[in-house]
């Protein structure tokens, strides 16, 4: 007994220093965002609780000699490519993971060079992506040259969470449908697609997630147009101001509305698949 | 109405299904008997349209379906296991095939609705429609399944051990459930099985595969008292197996010299009845046309309305005599006591080497 307890104590302080690491950054960062402004900088002590650096990322503060964050124009381009990252990722990737259900000649070296796009180091697929962008004389921009590295880069997350899905799908209920005289397409629509939905939100929320603080690979293909990371990257080089932290916070709940979307749609098809004698045996997060 | 002609399907050079042909008629139970590993799903599955095969034809009403796509077949096909659809209620997996048909899919609520109670209604399952299918039990799996495809009207519905993941209760009630809503629909079943019981009893016909081909084709009654080979009556459950070879007019079986039917040469299997064996003493006279072995009694083995008793052949392996107790009182032996096992020669059977059959018809027909 005594001995369980101690394990229980060492079990307690991992778990606590854990969360401390997890949400120790984002809390400084939170804290410091509510700075005194202009004047305050981006350290301790808290001259002055404001919010004056939130009004200043919205550009409601008045002027000042801190530049506005150039992060407008960048966040509209990042949602954009993320979201489009995502959908065409998410389709890919199920129906590449789809076509692995039945084994194939070559499936194994199919399967090894798709998995491939996310072990390449993505500074050195950037640049490569670059010089052949060069080579033919191709035009780098976020919307092309970039986009597609992205969705190099997620398509094989996206494609490693189906195919976990549909090795646990059990493919009877398809033939059931089938054999009373449901064409495959409909099959699909009615029967494949709802019981993989969570699966499909799971892989949308990897690509999404991924192309949308996505660095390296869009460092040297996204163009003179800058996306959200690079452009706050862009910022430290000159000097590092609290709105900056400001708009950390607001990106940061912007993630967890994402996220609490995801966790209402995964409930609700989790409720509709609740206790089931067929299919995905549980639902996948 | 369907007919196989020749069929054969091999996974990976290894031979599934060989060279089977039969047909099934209107209006008829036929059921299929083959241990696990003798095709009988794969041969499902390529009625069904789930695989194709490598050789023959699948003709349905007269026309070649080899090689249609399954929703295109018009076959109800009820699997193993039961394969409802997990995100629909008990009512939605059963209008599925109703509203989501490739050609006459049925859009009015209230028709289908009605189709819908109608099904329940038959399969006795009216008051759980709204239930989600995780909350409903086996045996309601099981009609739900059932409901699902005979709501679409096949002509032909394929059954899957449609029972094997029941209970012995529920078994046997769904067994006579299974008979009536096939009479009342005058769909043609064709139910596969490993239970030797469920062909016997619920078939017009019955087919025994074994290793990818057709064994034999009868009624139950005259697969159960003429199995065409030792393996098909090693599979009845019901009969005492003696291998040896013929001499002199006679079956040697470890040692004894027993009697065989007249014109029986070169038989390497003596095959007996369960049922047709008597237990007497070791002194008792050797009757007239009887064939007798001495054995060790062993066991019994007591099933509610027969019992079995378990004796010890010279060879070492197990002699069965089964006694109905609607006719006799149970006898007590002790264990370990010699006794005289004796059966009338017109009750046997004997098989060649090969395993075919050798007693010839009318002989059989005598002893039946």
């Amino acid at each position: 007994m005594h001995h369980l307890t101690k394990t229980r104590w060492a079990l307690a302080v991992y778990a606590a220093l854990f969360l401390v690491f997890l949400y120790g950054p984002f809390v400084v960062m939170g804290i410091l965002s509510f700075q005194q402004g202009p004047e305050g900088g981006p350290q301790f002590p808290i001259i002055e609780w404001s919010t004056y650096w939130y009004q200043h990322v919205i550009g409601i503060a008045p002027a000042s000699r801190v530049a506005p964050l150039p992060v407008g124009d960048a966040l509209i381009r990042s949602l954009s490519l993320a979201f489009a990252t995502m959908v065409v990722s998410t389709i890919l990737g199920t129906l590449t993971a789809q076509a692995f259900r039945t084994k194939f000649k070559g499936s194994g070296f199919v399967f090894y060079l798709v998995v491939l796009g996310m072990m390449v180091p993505g500074v050195l697929l950037g640049l490569g992506m670059s010089l052949v962008a060069a080579q033919f004389g191709i035009d780098r921009n976020w919307w092309s040259t970039a986009f597609v590295l992205h969705v190099v880069y997620t398509f094989p997350f996206a494609f490693l969470v189906m195919l976990a899905i549909f090795n646990r799908f059990d493919a009877s209920v398809e033939e059931a449908s089938l054999a009373l005289g449901v064409s495959p397409r409909r099959t699909f629509q009615k029967v494949t697609f709802p019981i993989i939905f969570p699966g499909i939100l799971s892989a949308m929320l990897f690509a999404f997630t991924l192309s949308y603080d996505e660095f390296p690979r869009t460092l040297f293909t996204g163009g003179s147009q800058v996306t959200m990371p690079l452009a706050i990257y862009g910022t430290f080089s000159v000097e590092i101001h609290p709105n900056l932290f400001a708009f950390g916070v607001l990106t940061t709940l912007f993630s967890f509305a994402l996220l609490s979307v995801y966790a209402i749609l995964m409930g609700l098809s989790a409720r509709r698949l609740s206790v089931r004698s067929t299919g995905i045996q549980e639902d996948v997060t | 109405m369907l007919e196989l002609v020749d069929l054969g399907k091999s996974f990976d050079g290894v031979s599934a299904i060989n060279g089977v042909s039969f047909d099934v008629g209107e209006d008829e139970y036929l059921t299929l008997l083959g241990p696990s590993g003798s095709g009988k799903t794969v041969l499902l599955r390529l009625i069904a349209g789930l695989d194709r095969p490598d050789a023959g034809r699948i003709v349905l009403n007269g026309q070649n379906i080899t090689n249609k796509p399954t929703h295109l077949r018009g076959l109800g096909f009820v699997q193993q296991k039961y394969a409802l659809f997990p995100h629909l209620s008990v009512r939605q997996n059963i209008s599925f095939g109703l509203t989501n048909h490739h050609s006459t899919p049925i859009s009015d609520a209230n028709e289908v609705n009605r189709l819908c109670d109608e099904m329940l209604e038959i399969v006795g399952l009216s008051g759980l429609a709204d239930r989600g299918v995780g909350q409903i039990s086996g045996g309601q799996k099981q009609r739900v399944s059932l409901a699902r495809t005979l709501v679409t009207k096949p002509k032909l519905c394929l059954l899957d051990e449609p029972l094997g993941a029941l209970d012995a209760n529920l078994r046997e009630r769904m067994t006579v459930e299974l008979r009536d809503i096939r009479a009342r629909l005058g769909v043609s079943f064709m139910h596969v099985t490993g239970n030797e019981d469920e062909a016997l009893g619920m078939g017009d016909r019955m087919i025994v595969l074994d290793k990818g081909s057709v064994i034999q084709i009868e009624k139950p009654a005259d697969v159960f008292s003429r199995p065409a080979t030792v393996s098909v009556a090693r599979h009845m459950n019901n009969y005492n197996i003696l291998p040896g070879s013929t001499r002199n007019n006679h079956f040697v079986f470890a040692g004894s010299r027993l009697s065989i039917p007249a014109n029986v040469e070169n038989a390497a299997f003596y095959v007996v009845g369960i049922d047709k064996v008597a237990v007497e003493p070791v002194e008792a006279p050797e009757r007239k046309d009887a064939a007798s072995i001495d054995a060790t009694y062993v066991a019994s083995e007591f099933m509610g309305s027969r019992v079995v008793y378990l004796f010890e052949r010279q060879d070492g392996q197990v002699f069965e005599v089964e006694r109905h107790l609607s006719r006799e009182t149970p006898v007590n032996y002790i264990p370990g006591e010699t006794r005289r096992l004796s059966w009338d020669v017109n009750d046997v059977l004997t098989y060649a080497p090969d395993g075919s059959l050798v007693n010839n018809s009318a002989q059989l027909r005598g002893a039946a």
